[in-house]
């Protein structure tokens, strides 16, 4: 299987959102702080619920929170 | 820390107070077979070996039932502590093999309080390694995603 990475704008959509913190982006989808920080620093891929759960706290679409590259 | 993972570490650390407490008990006494004589050391060892699966309950069981306190991520980090949890099973009953057969094998027989340490110990290996299996779980996301 080839390399493939899925990368997120979170940190940048908080900040975008009255700079909105990380425990209340978390209160807001149902998951802990810490999965937060794990998703901004890349080391986490959230399931499908989660991402549409971010991107809606946002009020975006899930494309402008997660981008697949190969 | 995660709640979960703060709690697996406080899981871990009290039970191996208990789990040397318990081996200090039976180092003091010098020989196992006090375990079928002595009714107040049966009871200090139960208070202590029942100790080790009940700190477990009361900090992990407890901590899954609240929604708030565990997410996604960490019920994929649990799923993977028993791989941790058989591992260590499966070293303490080969070190409880070896051990035994080597200290028992001229006389041909051994003690029968055994079979009760071997599941005493197994109980409690078992349940400190599934702490163990969540914090590893913890470093290795954290470090390698």
């Amino acid at each position: 299987m080839a390399n493939a990475r899925i990368n997120n704008r979170i940190r940048r959509l908080r900040f975008d959102h009255d700079e909105m913190t990380q425990e209340e982006l978390a209160s807001r989808v149902g998951c802990t702080r810490q999965t937060i920080i794990a998703l901004e620093q890349g080391k986490y891929v959230p399931s499908i619920e989660l991402a549409f759960k971010i991107a809606k706290a946002f009020g975006v679409t899930l494309e402008e929170v997660f981008q697949y590259e190969e | 820390m995660a709640p979960l993972q703060k709690r697996a570490l406080y899981a871990l650390l009290i039970g191996l107070v208990l789990a040397i407490a318990l081996l200090v008990v039976f180092i003091s006494q010098g020989d196992v077979t006090i375990f079928d004589k002595d009714q107040g050391f049966r009871l200090i060892v139960y208070g202590l070996w029942i100790g080790v699966p009940v700190i477990y309950l009361i900090l992990i069981n407890l901590t899954l039932r609240k929604p708030t306190q565990i997410d996604e991520r960490d019920r994929l980090i649990i799923e993977k502590a028993p791989k941790t949890q058989l591992l260590a099973v499966l070293l303490s009953l080969a070190a409880w093999i070896i051990v035994l057969t080597e200290v028992y094998w001229d006389r041909g027989q051994m003690p029968l309080i055994f079979l009760t340490l071997i599941f005493i110990s197994t109980l409690i290996v078992s349940t400190l390694a599934q702490s163990l299996g969540i914090l590893i779980g913890y470093w290795r996301a954290n470090r390698y995603g």
